[in-house]
């Protein structure tokens, strides 16, 4: 673990009756980091998640923000935290300017100028009614309340969700402005990579409540490659070259390597072959099955 | 400006440091002119902005950014080379991308040199052009 983790989960694991929902986990993000959490619905996402912000407490192991255990110390260390949940929630009659108000009165750093102007840019109403905004401005509001609260942390889950591609720039836009003024740290759970593709430093893929994978997103994407040949996969076992998946792709193969090196590779001497570089979707696709990628 | 490419090998910071010098080699970017600003850029490409200031580090230590405190960043004004081996390096990783491309389309090396050399007279006309 790293002596710089604002976000920390040491060995937690919760259980929800006989079902075990996380699985002794353990992940940490660095100050100043962006880590995406990559799961579906069930795959412990979301349990997790309440770990993190100590709205639920672990049957074993701990959850750390700024290094304290959050379980315990849940009111003083969330006014650091600024979360946008999945499903804003606020009473539907209330007003935008109201529910900043409310927000202003609860947290010591509120800046209401922040608000306004990130209000204004999204082109919100401060007026409207909350009940009558889109999914995509009840986001955009979310963020602009909990970014007006000057947070250490920022924990975005599932941000792209239900929105459109405009809605979905003017948030990252934001995000990212953000973390350029004030080094913020990010977690960003998604169904969905390409949208965070640029901006994680790490990912995670969590499946029936274990991490199966957690990685800075710069070694993944050198280490993984899809190579399309003519011959059969055999050829591979005459390498140190690991496939993750072997297919057969017209009369030939293709094979996702995860340990890729221009020197073992051109050592097999495999005569007409196609090396690409992959995004990290596909990656992700490629470990944990169609199943772990883009889903509704 | 650029854009990034999620499938390609280079790491975004490198992309974004091949597209500033190129941006210059070309006259985009004039010695002297403001660059923008890490989170200008960082919004604009849609990328981590320690990323960006990773890439403007390096263009900086390697003098091809001068940073004038409270101003911002400039294009410096003597814009300086690459070292011979980091030139070396940097054509042969080019080289090897291309390279495969040319071979999984079927083009034989003859065909692959006489599109690169018209590349190369191309984007050297546009130089002059601009300059």
């Amino acid at each position: 673990m790293s002596m710089n983790a604002t976000i920390q989960a040491e060995d937690v694991t919760l259980r929800y009756g006989r079902k075990t929902a996380v699985d002794d986990i353990s992940l940490s993000v660095d100050s100043g980091a962006v880590y995406a959490l990559l799961g579906r619905n069930g795959s412990g996402k979301s349990s997790l998640v309440r770990c993190l912000l100590g709205q639920l407490k672990p049957d074993s192991g701990n959850a750390k923000l700024f290094g304290e255990d959050v379980w315990k110390h849940r009111t003083r260390l969330m006014e650091r935290v600024g979360v946008v949940p999945e499903d804003p929630d606020a009473p539907p009659e209330s007003r935008v300017k109201d529910l900043a108000w409310f927000s202003s009165k609860l947290y010591s750093r509120w800046q209401q100028s922040a608000f306004d102007r990130r209000i204004a840019r999204f082109g919100i109403p401060p007026a409207g009614r909350f009940g009558e905004l889109s999914k995509g401005q009840k986001k955009q509001v979310s963020l602009a309340l909990a970014l007006a609260t000057s947070p250490e942390v920022l924990i975005l889950d599932d941000p792209t969700l239900g929105l459109d591609v405009v809605a979905r720039k003017s948030l990252f836009e934001e995000v990212l402005g953000e973390m350029a003024d004030r080094g913020i740290t990010v977690l960003i759970t998604t169904h969905d990579l390409a949208p965070v593709e640029g901006i994680a430093d790490r990912a995670g893929i969590l499946k029936d409540g274990r991490l199966v994978l957690d990685e800075e997103v710069e070694t993944l994407k050198a280490r993984f490659r899809r190579i399309r040949f003519t011959s059969q996969p055999m050829v591979l076992a005459q390498s140190n070259l690991v496939a993750a998946s072997v297919r057969q792709w017209g009369t030939g193969t293709e094979a996702v390597v995860s340990n890729y090196d221009d020197v073992a590779f051109a050592r097999l001497q495999i005569p007409v072959a196609e090396v690409s570089p992959m995004s990290l979707e596909e990656i992700f696709i490629a470990v944990a099955g169609e199943e772990a990628g883009v889903e509704s | 400006m650029f854009d990034i490419n999620p499938t390609n090998a280079a790491p975004i910071w490198r992309q974004i440091e091949e597209g500033m010098r190129r941006m210059i080699s070309l006259g985009t970017l004039a010695p002297g002119g403001a660059v923008p600003s890490v989170r200008e850029l960082a919004q604009q490409l849609r990328v981590n902005p320690n990323t960006v200031a990773r890439a403007y580090q390096r263009l900086t230590d390697a003098g091809v950014f001068a940073v004038r405190r409270g101003e911002g960043t400039f294009v410096a004004e003597v814009p300086s080379q690459l070292k011979k081996s980091e030139r070396n390096e940097a054509l042969r990783d080019a080289a090897g991308q291309y390279a495969g491309t040319a071979l999984s389309v079927g083009a034989t090396l003859a065909q692959a040199t006489s599109e690169l050399e018209n590349s190369f007279e191309r984007l050297t006309r546009e130089h002059r052009r601009k300059a």
